[in-house]
């Protein structure tokens, strides 16, 4: 045989995965864009001897009609189902469809397949060359004739649904539902908790009973990845704006020029992370009076209602939450591989900036400790202690160095302004009595 | 969307001062729309696409950067995760993954890497995944190279 040349292509038979004592084998077209020697042609049981001079050309246009036809039904090409009568494909353990040009194609094994070809017209039923007459012999079996049904018209309509539809479904869902619960909801009185599993579990019931001695109202936060950080953000902006603490406020404004270090020397570009740090600085000032941009409490709610002022910033407290775990990657990292199997890197990528990711542990532990502001969550859940009382737990999250003389045993002298009530899988704001 | 509008804005200044870092991508935001942007990059070496280049279009949603730009392959391109007919991309920051702290011009990077390190099992080509799934690499490569050669290379006379 002649050396291949550029531009012809092979019918073959990959020695290397014919499946022993069958017939069957993987089948291959291949493009030959460089030449090959002569032994790797004959390796390959090139089958082409003398119709392989033509060039791909002519082929090409009909390739990828069926290309873009096909949708690998079970695993399969089905390409030359449309009828072309020049296609490929190889399957592991599957005869199929194989052809090029003047091959015409065929079924390597079964008579008994030719019905299910669409278009007699195109697809001509020829024998291979001899030489791609499988070594084996030739046995029919039914499992080939399965193999190789013809896909319904069905997949043709799948084939024009993109990611795009349904990322435009997914996002018509979640409006719809977005108008139920706004973001930040109204404060309302614990009771409404309470109604809410009157004819739920009885532990539940019992420990809101417990809440209610503590707590005297909730409010609700829109439960679509980002409760725990819009929760954040209200808490904490209402407390300035009552109490007015400026010291508390030079303070976290020191930590958030912190955390811009941070994410500076993690690599990140400013202008991807700057104007989320920005709108947050603005809404701190704004929550302190006496200045002429000084907003009510009434302003605060409706701009933590806004999409872009809440969307802005949870990503500021996202771009915090994972600097902060990236520059002590050492200490959070045992954490995160309890919780997947994604190193810390992919962890602040795939679970902490993007919008819509859920809070866990370890997010509410780095924003803490970044803005140093203690959090305490209190867990309802259906837990009940051995002694058979019901008590309803929380944890402080109290920000590491913020009492450096006694970190271990000093947590009680911190007492968060911040209480947020965790129910599995979401967040909202308890406000104590 | 005056956000958006900002924010695009540094990414084009920042894209004039990397113009010479990156000599694999070439990104250009349309005259009149600063929504509208298209780029070149470069085929990965060692990949079936070296040699190639392929166009890409982005078309920058108003919630950008809360939302991921869309972006296609204009250049046909043979490859698991690229949609044969639309050019349609899938690729995890493209959708749910996205953050932020992305950029057009990372974004590029990332399909770069994508280029070279197909996904199958989330094919959008499912030929291409078939033939990776398969373990068909001289087929997926002899594909691949082909259309490559076809469409994202200089015809030679």
């Amino acid at each position: 045989m002649d050396h291949a040349q550029l531009g012809e292509h092979f019918l073959f038979l990959d020695p290397s995965q014919n499946v022993a004592g069958t017939r069957c084998g993987r089948w291959s077209v291949a493009v030959i864009f460089q030449p090959l020697s002569s032994e790797e042609v004959a390796r390959h049981r090139c089958c082409a001897a003398g119709k392989s001079k033509r060039r791909c050309a002519p082929i090409l246009g009909s390739l990828e009609r069926g290309l873009g036809k096909s949708q690998g039904v079970n695993g399969f090409l089905h390409s030359h189902q449309t009828g072309l009568r020049n296609f490929l494909m190889s399957q592991k353990g599957r005869d199929y469809v194989l052809g090029i040009c003047d091959f015409s194609l065929e079924w390597r094994v079964s008579h008994s397949t030719s019905n299910s070809i669409p278009d007699p017209v195109t697809t001509r039923r020829c024998s291979l060359p001899k030489t791609m007459q499988n070594q084996d012999g030739v046995q029919v079996d039914g499992e080939v004739e399965s193999a190789t049904s013809v896909p319904t018209p069905e997949f043709d309509e799948w084939a024009n649904f993109g990611d795009q539809d349904i990322m435009q479904q997914h996002s018509a869902i979640r409006a719809e539902e977005a108008e139920k619960i706004p973001f930040l909801g109204d404060k309302e009185p614990l009771s409404s908790l309470a109604a809410e599993y009157q004819s739920g579990s009885a532990i539940l019931l019992e420990k809101i009973k417990v809440l209610g001695e503590q707590y005297a109202a909730i409010r609700r936060t829109r439960g679509d990845g980002n409760c725990f950080f819009r929760s954040f953000m209200f808490s904490y902006l209402e407390h300035i704006l009552e109490s007015q603490d400026q010291s508390e406020v030079d303070r976290i404004k020191a930590n958030v020029e912190q955390c811009r270090k941070t994410l500076q020397s993690l690599g990140y570009a400013d202008f991807t992370f700057e104007d989320f740090f920005a709108l947050f600085l603005e809404q701190l000032d704004s929550v302190l009076q006496g200045n002429e941009a000084s907003i009510s409490h009434d302003e605060l709610i409706l701009r933590s209602r806004d999409q872009s002022v809440s969307d802005y910033v949870v990503m500021f407290f996202r771009f915090v939450t994972s600097g902060e775990i990236r520059k002590r990657a050492e200490f959070f990292e045992p954490f995160i591989l309890g919780l997947t199997n994604a190193t810390v890197e992919q962890f602040c990528k795939s679970s902490v900036e993007p919008m819509g990711e859920e809070s866990d542990h370890v997010h509410i532990t780095a924003l803490s400790d970044a803005l140093g502001v203690p959090i305490r969550v209190v867990y309802l859940d259906r837990s009940s202690c051995d002694t058979g009382g019901v008590s309803v737990n929380h944890h402080d999250f109290v920000p590491a160095g913020s009492d450096l003389p006694n970190a271990s045993g000093g947590s009680e002298k911190v007492s968060p302004f911040i209480t947020l009530l965790y129910r599995p899988g979401h967040y909202d704001i308890l406000y104590p009595k | 969307m005056q956000a958006s509008r900002a924010r695009l804005f540094k990414e084009y200044k920042e894209v004039q001062r990397e113009k010479v870092a990156d000599p694999d991508i070439q990104l250009v935001c349309d005259d009149s729309n600063i929504f509208k942007w298209t780029a070149l990059i470069k085929g990965p070496s060692e990949t079936p696409f070296e040699g190639g280049v392929f166009q890409l279009a982005f078309a920058v949603p108003e919630q950008y950067p809360l939302q991921p730009p869309q972006v296609r392959f204009l250049t046909k391109i043979f490859h698991p995760n690229v949609h044969f007919k639309t050019g349609e991309i899938c690729l995890d920051i493209l959708k749910n993954a996205w953050s932020p702290a992305w950029t057009l011009q990372s974004v590029c990077r990332a399909i770069i890497a994508l280029m070279a390190h197909p996904e199958p099992d989330s094919p959008l080509n499912c030929d291409s995944g078939n033939l990776l799934r398969s373990g068909d690499l001289r087929g997926y490569y002899s594909m691949a190279r082909m259309y490559t050669k076809l469409a994202a290379m200089p015809k030679k006379g």
